[in-house]
């Protein structure tokens, strides 16, 4: 059965077949662990030809194939007796299994997607193996396929010949569709490829034994079951079976027996050597003891155990498995005692028992599966009976030595033959009577009422290369249990390290990774990595662009990153875009640097840091002179200049900066510009801070006041008006300093308090730019009937520029304290505060005070000319002073709050 | 998928113990020869006019000594002083750093010495220095004597050696003689930073759930 989105890539993998061959199932998306240093996708397909079936690995140029000429076949793999496959968990991921192929030499691991696809892939290629097992087919049919790609047999040494220049599919890596794999399961891999260039095979002597103890204490020396052969063996495992009977055993998991049996080992092993215990496991009355002679016990490592029961309720501890693996050297080996399902017939849940074992058995923090090891030592209780023959009949075959007829019913063959149970496993030939059951302390068969049929249950088998069994036998003197023990002897070959041979090995293979690792970091070249802008105006942006190539052989991934310390990857007067990006191999990228100047800098310079992901870093420097604007100066520097901002001298702009120079006007020219001619010509415009403005006009209005030009003001009133907020936007300093912020939203809720901050805690220079200001907006609310603007709007436009938070916008939610603080100032009468002592002072101490409300009171002079005539001449007499007219006119009347400033104001004009 | 391990792909666990994954930094006057260094350590190669170095080079080399692997992930930074301030971007974090002068500028070897010192204030306390005095194929143009240098690695305790980038002498040495120095226990491992002498193979831990002490 098939998916149906699948149909469409069935239809067209069926295509690459004759009609005669049809493909059964697929696997589209099987990702193949391989030597190379990438993993790659096939799909996989398995192709029946008249009863006989065969796996096709395919490789496709696109992930769906759309035609016939995507596919190209890898491999075709016949399913006969030589085939296995089996899946994997992967530790640590429910997503995904290990599909693994093994045919011969030939291993091959694919990761796959779990679902329906991969379940039901898996079952359909394990049925086909089921029906191929027995009878030798034949697989001419897939001579086609194998011609012109390697052979089936040739696979192996196919696969070792290009393992030293690990073929690398360039292209794809290039393209970013494959990513690099693991460097250390490669190097691992790629270890276990040139094992047998650093190995040699040494033969170990392993005692593998097995004896189900019925319960009983170890009443008698072990000596004649584990020490009765001459050498001592090099490793010992023994299992035993109902080691305690007991509930409390069952039930708590703890029993004397444990120790004593431990002892009973330890006093019977071979005398002529020291023997250390690596690994010992139990579950209830199944326990399994390793041991190696002392010599070997530095050669041991990675040692796990693993317990699986599938008792009572298919997970208690009666029955089942309990598994130590270790390594030796370098070959893995596993012994598994288990203790199958009881009773004669019962020969499914045996068969089941040991499938669950197999499957359950993981190790943990070791997660190898029992089967993948080098040897496996299958021992125990495995329970399976003589059926077929009564007792009667059975005793008889003994009496006459004719074990011959016996085994043919022996259940565990009958079972193995139909590959049910242990499938490759092999036993060595019994040549000793069945070890069960045996009257208590007797060497009788069970002349209990039941009288069972005798039965060779306890059995040890055999998986893996290498292992030659020496003996297999009982020992009929320990009579203790209705069981008699059974031991057999090994000569396994173990692969030893050649430890210089492997370093050798290892090095170079390091060497070839860390070559290919070097050659596929990603390299990218920048066309320049100084940037110099042109002379950087406020508010006028300017670009540069520069170029990235990618140079290296794989996808280059590049971004912008921060300094130390820094908070961003630029300067905030700089945007760069795109500030990350992929660039394949080949290809460019124009980045673009903007500079957009808000800052009061005399330069700019900052070097940003491309970073490629996984690679080196490139520096670029970006550096430009700035001109100075009168947005971006302080109050304080304004007031001093005597003449318009680019007009300054450098030591006439140091002095005034520095405040070294005298205060020549309460308020900056450039601002008493502005707002006098919005005064003049804009009390009626509708709208007036709310309509933006064109932003060449407003970049006019910059260099107009900046140079202090003759012209009429180049420009809309909106543009007018958007540059004064710009102008109070962009003031070094906000015009009410930081530190009072939180004072005036404190504040907001009495006019009495906001005006104390006001009066109080400002700047004399400060405090006039801010009154001027309120008193201008009054103006303008005076006239509300034709603008129809009201205080609220003109409060909250200007609480947030006056107030400006230090980083713009940070406290949105201060915005309604800063808008009531300002609103008070626009509803109460101002004309009490705008004599302060500080005007009286410059007065006095310069007898050039220029009269800053005399705009706003409505002077319908040419102001605009006088004042030009006074920036020209310096020395001119003040056009501003004072007139009795302009008093008269009484908008600086004392208030009533006798507040020091309206005494202030009276007393000097006495 | 690039990343997962089959359990099936696995060989039956080398004798090889680990490998430690250290970040290595270059430092030093620009013209003294870090990049060349490293092309040598790394490459095997020597270019007369090797090009200056603007940014941070990055390249990867194993080591193998009697019981471990090291691999270095190498910064070679750029020398040039307006690149002073970025430096710390590559030897925070690094367990090791070679410091580099050139045997006939004396300017050099005394930059070198500014060198030491930011790291011994600022870089991870336990980072391992080594002092590199490059160019003794220019022997004959020697301003900086090989005592004088060798004394002042002494007091600091820095691994001191005069490298040739050109003739390739002691330049392995450097390097192997820093990997053997650094420690290979994950305790040393400094926060934050890249490949913080991290171990990448489980070698013998099991071996440990048998009370044993297998190598």
């Amino acid at each position: 059965m098939l998916l149906a989105t699948h149909e469409n890539v069935l239809t067209i993998v069926q295509a690459k077949f004759s009609c005669t061959e049809i493909v059964k199932a697929l696997h589209l998306n099987a990702s193949i662990k391989q030597k190379t240093w990438i993993d790659e996708n096939r799909i996989l397909a398995l192709v029946e030809h008249e009863l006989t079936y065969a796996l096709f690995i395919i490789i496709s140029e696109k992930l769906k194939p759309e035609s016939i000429s995507d596919l190209t076949i890898e491999r075709a793999i016949p399913i006969d007796q030589h085939f296995f496959c089996d899946t994997d968990l992967i530790p640590e991921t429910y997503s995904h299994i290990v599909f693994n192929i093994a045919y011969k030499n030939i291993k091959l691991h694919f990761t796959i997607e779990i679902g329906f696809e991969s379940s039901n892939f898996a079952s359909e290629v394990i049925r086909s193996k089921e029906v191929s097992v027995d009878n030798d087919k034949d697989f001419k049919w897939l001579d086609k396929y194998t011609v012109g790609i390697a052979s089936i047999t040739l696979l192996d040494t196919d696969m070792s010949d290009q393992s030293p220049d690990l073929p690398i599919a360039r292209q794809k890596i290039a393209q970013g569709y494959e990513k690099s794999a693991n460097r250390e399961s490669l190097l691992r891999y790629q270890l276990s490829l040139k094992e047998p260039e650093y190995t040699h095979q040494q033969e170990f002597s392993i005692f593998v034994g097995t004896w189900n103890v019925n319960g009983q204490p170890p009443t008698i020396s072990l000596k004649n079951w584990l020490s009765v052969d001459d050498e001592p063996p090099d490793v010992y495992a023994i299992g035993f079976q109902e080691l305690d009977l007991s509930k409390e055993a069952f039930l708590m998991f703890d029993t004397p027996r444990e120790a004593e049996w431990r002892k009973a080992i330890m006093d019977a092993i071979h005398p002529d050597t020291k023997y250390r215990s690596v690994a010992y496991v139990r579950l209830v009355g199944m326990q399994l003891e390793v041991l190696v002679n002392n010599s070997h016990y530095k050669h041991v490592k990675n040692v796990a155990i693993d317990t699986v029961g599938t008792g009572i309720l298919g997970k208690m501890g009666n029955k089942g498995g309990v598994a130590v693996r270790l390594e030796l050297h370098n070959t893995s080996l596993c012994f598994v005692n288990a203790h199958l399902a009881a009773g004669v017939e019962e020969v499914d849940r045996r068969n089941q028992d040991y499938n669950d074992i197999n499957q359950r058995a993981n190790f943990r923090r070791h997660p190898y599966t029992i089967r993948e090891h080098d040897q496996v030592y299958w021992l125990g209780d495995l329970n399976y009976r003589i059926t077929e023959q009564t007792a009667f009949q059975v005793k008889k075959h003994l009496a006459n030595d004719d074990l011959s007829s016996v085994l043919l019913a022996d259940q565990l063959n009958q079972q193995k033959d139909l590959s049910k149970v242990l499938q490759d496993y092999t036993e060595g030939d019994i040549t000793f009577q069945p070890t069960y059951k045996f009257d208590l302390n007797t060497d009788i068969y069970d002349t209990s009422e039941k009288a069972r049929a005798p039965a060779w249950t306890d059995r040890i088998l055999w998986r893996g290369k290498g292992i030659h069994q020496i003996a297999y036998r009982s020992h009929m003197d320990l009579k203790i249990s209705d069981h008699k023990p059974v031991s057999g002897l090994f000569k396994s070959e173990i692969s030893v390290i050649d430890q210089n041979k492997y370093r050798k090995v290892h090095e170079e293979l390091l060497k070839k990774m860390d070559k290919l690792e070097n050659e596929f970091l990603p390299q990218v070249t920048v066309d320049q990595t100084e940037v110099t802008f042109d002379l950087v105006k406020f508010r006028e942006p300017q670009y540069k662009d520069i170029i990235i190539a990618n140079t290296g052989q794989v996808l280059a991934e590049f971004e912008f990153i921060k300094k130390l310390d820094d908070v961003s990857y630029c300067k905030d007067w700089l945007s760069i875009t795109p500030f990350s990006g992929c660039i394949r191999p080949g290809e460019k990228c124009d980045l673009r640097l903007t500079v957009n100047l808000e800052q009061p800098l005399e330069t700019i310079y900052d070097i940003l840091v491309l970073h490629l992901i996984g690679g080196k870093d490139m520096f670029i420097t970006v550096s430009g002179e700035c001109q100075r604007s009168c947005f971006t100066t302080s109050i304080a520097t304004l007031s001093r200049a005597p003449v318009p901002l680019l007009q300054l001298t450098p030591d006439q702009f140091k002095h005034a900066e520095n405040q070294q120079s005298p205060v020549l006007y309460s308020v900056p020219r450039e601002l008493w510009l502005l707002i006098d001619y919005l005064y003049r010509n804009g009390l009626k415009t509708r709208e007036l801070f709310e309509t933006s403005a064109l932003h060449e006009e407003v970049i006019r209005i910059r260099d107009w006041l900046d140079l202090g030009s003759m012209d009429p003001i180049p420009g809309s009133i909106y543009a007018v008006a958007e540059a004064l907020l710009l102008f109070l936007s962009y003031t070094r300093d906000p015009i009410i300093p930081y530190h009072l912020h939180d004072t005036c939203i404190a504040a907001a809720s009495n006019y009495q308090n906001c005006k104390q901050i006001i009066m109080q805690k400002m700047l004399d220079l400060d405090r006039n730019v801010f009154l001027y200001l309120v008193m201008f907006l009054q103006e303008l609310l005076k006239c509300s009937n034709e603008n129809g603007t009201d205080a609220k709007t003109l409060a909250t436009i200007f609480g947030d520029i006056l107030l400006r938070d230090p980083v713009r916008n940070s406290r949105p939610q201060a915005n309604r304290g800063k808008a009531s603080f300002i609103y008070h100032f626009l509803i109460n009468d101002q004309s009490p505060l705008i004599m302060p002592s500080g005007l009286q002072k410059y007065e006095q101490n310069d007898g050039r005070i220029n009269c800053w409300a005399y705009s706003i009171i409505g002077q319908k002079n040419n102001c605009d000319d006088n004042l030009r005539k006074y920036w020209e001449y310096p020395d001119a007499e003040d056009p501003f002073a004072l007139s009795e007219d302009f008093l008269k006119d009484g908008n600086f009347k004392p208030d009533n709050d006798g507040n020091q400033s309206s005494k202030d104001t009276q007393s000097s004009e006495n | 998928m690039a990343n997962r391990t089959p359990a099936a792909q696995r060989p039956n666990g080398s004798t090889q113990g680990k490998i430690c994954q250290f970040k290595l930094v270059l430092l030093g006057e620009s013209a003294v020869g870090k990049s060349s260094l490293v092309l040598r350590f790394v490459k095997g190669q020597f270019h007369e006019y090797q090009e200056s170095t603007i940014g941070a080079a990055f390249l990867t080399q194993t080591v193998c000594l009697d019981d471990t692997t090291v691999k270095f992930e190498i910064w070679d930074t750029a020398g040039q002083e307006r690149y002073h301030s970025l430096a710390p971007m590559y030897y925070r974090g690094a367990q090791a750093a070679i410091v580099v002068y050139d045997i006939t500028n004396q300017d050099t070897f005394g930059r070198a010495k500014t060198w030491v010192k930011e790291l011994q204030r600022q870089a991870n306390p336990n980072i391992v220095i080594a002092l590199a005095g490059n160019k003794h194929d220019l022997m004959n143009k020697r301003m900086v004597e090989y005592e004088e240098a060798q004394a002042y690695a002494e007091e600091n305790g820095l691994l001191f050696m005069e490298t040739s980038a050109k003739t390739a002498m002691n330049v392995n040495d450097i390097f192997l003689a820093i990997a053997k120095k650094l420690p290979k226990n994950e305790q040393t491992a400094g926060p934050g930073g890249s490949g913080q002498g991290r171990r990448l193979v489980e070698g013998d831990t099991g071996a440990k759930t048998a009370g044993n002490c297998c190598k």
